[in-house]
């Protein structure tokens, strides 16, 4: 125990290294690379910046990831039925999970992370029983839970993931830091999910790549420029399971307990902020055949591989 | 990218997100890809059956996108034509032979052919350049610049155009105008209208160039119906005024009983006509109206699109057209889409087919079988396909046949049962590649 919160700081440094006309800081969080590129060629400044998101990226991964223990997520998790008073923050969060709960007709919902017991997408075969699918649907669904801010009240052997929402969020939370921190533009890029913390000045905006994800086909990224606002990606090409020639990619619908029929291989979205573009890319993988479509209405800016 | 009213979902997450993060986004998204070339380019083949004309022509347009969503647009098109054309003379029971437009020599047609005149060449390059860019969110507006180029014929061209999103983006009204100037230049000059075809190296009937001015206005609606259509309405408005006429067209003048060309003799030792044949005379001033209708309906997966347009003119001729496409999708990343196109037109009021002799000549007449009575039809396949790299490839080819017919009251005598519309028969196919760079 001792060894691996030893590892998990040693682990936790942040480096400063120059980019194109730009200083670039590096840290890991959230099983991600992290940077953040800020239009400034100040080392001491943007080894102040980066230290500044470095803190928040880490403060909001101990408290909320699942792999924790002692935070509230398993406070939440080991409940066995019990009521759980939460803080402010966790409230707001479990606020904004519900409206997605209802905003998708039930697609979203952080008690999902459960169906992983019987679903693993490493590229290989193995699907799970539809009856294993069906009984622990029993433990999956926000309807389930009796959420009274600042209460939450779970089924026993239910469990919340807020590794749905984590990433956007604190990319959004870091950037608000980083606005008033200093007055040169910044870029927070947590593995590809970033957001402009204002327009740069030197540049016309900054020149993000859209990681080519079709991982059996040679594809050429595209590059995007974005001068304002935030860009989310949902998808992995990896993860995905191959039966009798079917292809079963790894977002799953709450609802059936299966993953969802002709979901795009990757959506990025462009939005005023990362957790916008972040909830809207998942919400149109969760459309499957009709990503596009749903995206066409939203009357977003995207980016489908198919 | 944003509206004033945002649909469902995108309203309540971005309030949603709003009270998670305790505060309002910094700025809206402004969020493109890379600025690159978008090039569209083709190879076109159109080829008329019985050695009539032939076209070749390679087209290059290429797009910028620049931030805040302004493009530049450039165009390059380069045309040969070559082969032959009706004169516009009607077929006689012996050799009819012409002078060429240059003047400096003479051809020959046989008994009981069609005259076409075989000189029909020439080399076009067009060049286009356009801006666009919004004004604000919910206007667009462009400017651009049209020139081409033949060895007898110049256009120059500038237009506009306007258009403003309303109804949370599912209409659009744009209006657009377009001005142009063309002037011909033809070899040998510019024939006086309803002067005789004169010998070979008589030039006493040609002047210098003649100039055309064409004004062009467009007044169109889009209108997002549903998630699957969208319909567009458009009126149209243009208006020519100069010489109209075409240097290159001639009418037999004819004998008012028996309808036969009256015969001619060259000057001694001159090559010239054998009949008397006048360069025609159209109206110096054009006003067509069209009314465009476009659906587009989308239905999983396949694209249907069907427009229809009705023409009317002040030469008193009359067209429908009914274009209808369906792009069907096969595969993941190939279509195919066939085509059908119908077209009909009324001919011009001074449409005819020969001049009386001995008779006073009409204000203008026109022996040109596009001024004709006729329909068209065009059928044709396109297969298109998207490469892994991004760019898209399609073949087209398709079939072209138009038919008319002359009414019997302008046929004189042995031109009745003689003297047919010049019906034609013709193929395209079309190799496009659309690329990035």
């Amino acid at each position: 125990m001792v060894a691996a919160l030893a590892d998990r700081e040693a682990a936790r440094s942040v480096s400063v290294e120059a980019g194109q006309d730009c200083l670039v800081g590096h840290f890991d969080a959230m099983a991600s690379p992290c940077e953040i590129l800020i239009e400034s060629d100040d080392r001491g400044e943007a080894a102040r910046l980066a230290q500044i998101a470095a803190t928040e990226a880490w403060r909001i991964e101990d408290k909320f990831s699942r792999y924790r223990t002692g935070n509230v997520v398993a406070q939440i998790n080991g409940s066995r039925g019990k009521p759980v008073e939460v803080d402010e923050e966790t409230a707001s969060l479990l606020d904004f999970a519900a409206t997605l709960h209802t905003l998708s007709d039930g697609c979203f919902d952080i008690t999902s992370g459960v169906l992983r017991e019987v679903w693993t997408f490493d590229g290989g075969d193995r699907i799970p029983a539809p009856e294993a699918v069906r009984d622990i649907l029993q433990r999956v669904g926000w309807d389930k839970v009796r959420w009274q801010r600042p209460v939450l009240t779970m089924r026993p052997g239910m469990q919340v993931d807020l590794g749905g929402i984590g990433k956007e969020y604190a990319v959004d939370r870091v950037a608000g830091k980083l606005a008033k921190a200093t007055t040169h533009s910044a870029l927070v890029n947590f593995g590809g999910d970033l957001a402009v913390t204002r327009a740069p000045r030197k540049r016309d905006a900054w020149r993000v790549g859209i990681e080519p994800v079709t991982g059996n086909q040679p594809q050429k990224g595209t590059i995007l420029e974005i001068r304002t606002g935030a860009l989310a990606t949902s998808g992995d090409a990896r993860r995905f399971l191959l039966k009798d020639g079917v292809r079963y990619g790894h977002i799953l619908d709450p609802r059936s307990g299966w993953p969802v029929e002709g979901a795009p291989r990757s959506v990025t979205v462009a939005a005023d902020t990362c957790t916008q573009a972040g909830m809207l890319s998942t919400l149109a993988m969760l459309k499957g055949y009709t990503a596009e479509a749903f995206l066409d209405g939203e009357r977003v800016r995207y980016w489908c591989r198919r | 990218m944003k509206d004033t009213k945002q649909t469902s979902v995108s309203a309540t997450l971005a309030a949603a997100t709003c009270s998670l993060l305790g505060s309002v986004p910094a700025a809206p998204v402004q969020a493109q890809e890379e600025p690159k070339w978008d090039f569209n380019t083709a190879l076109l083949y159109y080829g008329e059956d019985n050695d009539r004309v032939q076209d070749l022509s390679l087209n290059i347009l290429g797009k910028r996108y620049f931030v805040d969503d302004r493009s530049l647009t450039l165009g390059l098109t380069v045309d040969t034509l070559t082969g032959a054309t009706p004169n516009g003379a009607i077929r006689q029971g012996v050799p009819q032979t012409f002078t060429r437009p240059s003047g400096n020599s003479a051809y020959t047609i046989p008994a009981n052919e069609l005259p076409l005149d075989d000189t029909f060449k020439d080399t076009r390059v067009a060049l286009s350049a356009g801006w666009e860019q919004p004004l604000g969110r919910l206007w667009k507006t462009s400017v651009g610049f049209s020139g081409s180029f033949e060895y007898d014929y110049t256009h120059l061209g500038l237009n506009g155009g306007l258009s403003r999103d309303f109804n949370n983006r599912n209409t659009t009204v744009s209006a657009g105008l377009a001005i142009g100037r063309d002037e011909w230049d033809p070899v040998g000059g510019t024939p006086i209208p309803f002067s005789p075809m004169l010998d070979v190296g008589d030039t006493g009937n040609k002047t210098g160039t003649e100039t055309k001015d064409v004004v062009d206005a467009v007044l169109g609606v889009t209108q997002v119906i549903s998630r699957n259509l969208l319909v567009q309405v458009n009126y149209s408005f243009s208006n020519s005024s100069g010489y109209l006429t075409d240097p290159y067209k001639v009418l037999s003048l004819v004998d008012g009983t028996t309808g036969d060309t009256i015969t001619r003799v060259p000057a001694p030792g001159a090559e010239g006509p054998s009949h008397e044949f006048r360069f025609e005379r159209r109206p110096d001033d054009r006003t067509k109206h069209s009314i465009y209708t476009q659906a587009k309906y989308y239905m999983g997966g396949k694209v249907l699109d069907a427009s229809y347009r009705y023409m009317t003119d002040d030469w008193d001729i009359d067209s429908h057209t009914l274009d209808l496409r369906l792009r069907w999708p096969v595969g993941e990343r190939s279509y195919l889409e066939p085509h059908l196109r119908f077209y009909t037109q009324s001919e011009a009021d001074f449409y005819t087919i020969s001049l009386v002799d001995g008779v006073q000549l009409p204000t203008f007449a026109s022996a040109d079988y596009r001024l004709g009575n006729f329909d068209a039809i065009t059928a044709g396949l396109k297969y298109g396909w998207k490469t892994r790299g991004g760019s898209e490839m399609s073949v087209r080819a398709e079939l072209y046949q138009q038919r008319g017919s002359i009414p019997g009251n302008l046929l004189i005598g042995n031109q009745v049962g003689r003297e047919t519309y010049p019906d034609l028969d013709a193929i395209i196919v079309q190799f496009s590649y659309r690329f990035g760079w």
